[in-house]
């Protein structure tokens, strides 16, 4: 029987005996046995049919996107063997511009494989018998999985076990290095099992996974593990720091804007100093209250340069709190420029670089305050 | 040799009984009338796979199979199956259990010499591995997780198919938990699979069809009775090979 395969058919040969219904003599006799088998090859030969017609659509689909990309290759003038998916986006874009507003809707040429869902190929022989060893489960593949983790975290004991013979622990230069990368969700997970898992499943293969990497031994089995961990976009966008300018003298300083609230600070921070702080042409005691001369000195004794820069500030509008937390976020962005990228990563995560958005919010009528409500009476 | 020495209690089998068996014709043309008369003389044969071979008491007793739980959790239908208690720790009557034990892998290897779809069910977690694991080294099914109610009883909507159900469930832990017992006990009796089981001293033998009265709490018992159950089904399945001369 010849059956339309294209290249990347992923359905295995169909076998060379012909399908027909399996004599009811041969197997188990019982009652409905020989009913049963005839229906299974029945649904054998239906899936067998499914994954051809399959099969052929591919083929077919393939071979229009190929024609396709030749076509827009030409009309763009490039060389249609270099031709990339990327350049196919851009050439739609270009011959059919689209007013739309969604980006699903508008004109889209990619390969059928993105297109077309991968699905499970079939899942029994024509004798009825299931090709995996869990397929009675539901879920063979995650229950696989599982399997295999178990397997692994014995192996690794008892590796572990053979070590502390040798009176050999963990060896800190070798642990599975995971930065950057984060278990994959379960959306993905389902994607690469090709099947459809419940939260508590996903939960319990994350914890058990956790496991297996909290192992000592875990750089082991590296492949295993990376197979469901995918890496993670870095969030933090890294902005220009300023590069330090120099007075005619030769002391490095940096100058940076701060704002807080309805106050505005402008402020320039002096290298190879001692420790002076003037604000407004005065001193630190500017501000009557410990707290706000605690904001300004914070950002320079978290990075360590509290006795060797100097500190000269402007600061208008607002009061005293206001303007101490502008000084504050002004002396941050300006230290940054004085220190290493690991100081400057600390001080992000101590909060010293971001601006606080926090403005005053308007009183309601009819209530008490911005969000207090008078005392509400039932009766 | 007779159906007589199967008679419980009758022989100590601490000495493996052998059985001359006749090899199977070697077929010229494989029709399908010729496999069934084959098939149907193996029946013949009270221990046509040599099963007694696979193992003795000694086995079992070494295995720690004799091994119950305390008198209090026993089932009232497992008592006939009972030796005696020590310091209220039940034991099993090894001789019993062998009997039994060869019947139940007789039945095993026939099953899988028909091309008998054969699942391994169990539910512990510090076996699971274990069973799934002696599945696969035989070529059979195992199913040691969460049963999904619709597995036996409504396969076709559980799996979107018509699917082929085992022809036989072999459970190694008849209990789900203390208390409750396996659903595949009761959804094997309702869709006439048969059984075969490993019962303990808390479980109740009455639908499995070929109960195994013995320890199912020790790693080594169980890994005794699957490398059994597996050796059997592996004898199956050479005569099977013999006869049908592929695959």
């Amino acid at each position: 029987m010849a059956s339309i395969r294209c290249w990347n058919s992923t359905t295995p040969e169909p076998s060379s005996k012909p399908l027909t219904s399996v004599p009811a003599s041969d197997t188990i006799k019982h009652e409905g046995s020989g009913n049963q088998l005839i229906k299974v090859s029945k649904a054998m030969k239906a899936y067998q049919e499914k994954a051809q017609a399959l099969d052929a659509l591919m083929f077919e689909k393939t071979t229009e996107y190929e024609i396709g990309r030749r076509h827009l290759a030409n009309m763009m003038g490039e060389d249609p063997e270099t031709f990339t998916d990327e350049d196919i986006d851009t050439a739609i874009e270009y011959l059919f511009p689209s007013g739309l507003f969604e980006p699903r809707a508008r004109p889209l040429m990619k390969h059928p494989t993105e297109v077309f869902a991968r699905k499970k190929v079939a899942e029994f022989d024509e004798t009825g018998r299931p090709f995996h060893v869990l397929f009675y489960t539901g879920l063979p593949n995650y229950y696989q999985v599982l399997h295999d983790l178990s397997e692994k975290v014995r192996e690794l004991d008892s590796f572990s076990d053979r070590m502390m013979q040798y009176n050999i622990h963990k060896d800190p230069e070798r642990t599975l290095n995971v930065g950057g990368t984060e278990w994959v969700k379960k959306e993905q997970l389902e994607d690469i099992l090709l099947e459809k898992l419940k939260d508590k499943q996903y939960e319990f293969f994350v914890r058990s996974m956790n496991r297996l990497l909290d192992h000592p031994f875990s750089y082991r089995v590296e492949e295993f593990i990376m197979k469901f961990r995918k890496h993670v976009q870095i969030s933090v966008i890294h902005k220009e720091i300023p590069k330090l300018m120099f007075t005619a003298e030769g002391t490095p300083y940096m100058a940076a804007v701060g704002r807080r609230k309805t106050s505005t600070a402008s402020v320039t921070v002096y290298g190879r100093g001692s420790g002076k702080i003037s604000i407004n042409g005065e001193d630190l005691l500017y501000f009557k209250y410990i707290q706000d001369r605690e904001q300004v000195l914070f950002p320079l004794q978290f990075s360590g340069l509290l006795g060797k820069v100097d500190v000269v500030a402007d600061v208008d509008g607002g009061g005293f709190s206001g303007q101490s937390g502008a000084i504050r976020y002004a002396i941050s962005m300006a230290v940054r420029s004085f220190v290493d990228e690991q100081m400057m990563e600390k001080m992000r995560l101590a909060g010293l670089l971001t601006r606080d958005p926090r403005r005053h919010e308007r009183k309601k009528p009819g209530w008490k305050g911005a969000r207090a409500k008078y005392t509400w009476k039932k009766r | 040799m007779g159906r007589g020495l199967w008679h419980r209690g009758i022989v100590s089998s601490s000495n493996p009984v052998q059985s001359a068996v006749e090899p199977l014709e070697k077929l010229q043309e494989s029709s399908s009338d010729a496999i069934t008369e084959q098939m149907a003389k193996s029946l013949k044969y009270p221990d046509f796979f040599k099963v007694a071979e696979l193992f003795t008491v000694e086995d079992l007793f070494n295995a720690r199979v004799h091994l119950g739980h305390r008198e209090g959790s026993l089932n009232d239908h497992m008592s006939q199956f009972i030796f005696g208690s020590r310091l209220s720790h039940l034991i099993f009557d090894l001789d019993q259990t062998a009997t039994l034990l060869r019947e139940a892998l007789n039945f095993t290897a026939h099953i899988a010499f028909r091309g008998g779809i054969i699942l391994f069910v169990g539910r512990i977690p510090q076996h699971q591995v274990m069973i799934e694991n002696t599945a696969k080294e035989c070529g059979e099914y195992a199913h040691t997780r969460y049963w999904q109610g619709g597995v036996l009883t409504n396969s076709t909507i559980q799996f979107g198919s018509v699917i082929r159900l085992p022809d036989l469930i072999i459970f190694l832990h008849t209990m789900n938990n203390v208390i409750y017992e396996h659903t595949a006990i009761r959804d094997a009796a309702k869709m006439l699979i048969p059984t075969v089981g490993i019962v303990d001293t808390n479980c109740n033998p009455n639908l499995i069809t070929y109960p195994v009265p013995g320890n199912d709490d020790s790693a080594a018992s169980i890994s005794l009775f699957c490398n059994l159950f597996k050796a059997a089904i592996l004898r199956g399945k050479e005569k099977r090979k013999e006869l049908l001369g592929v695959h």
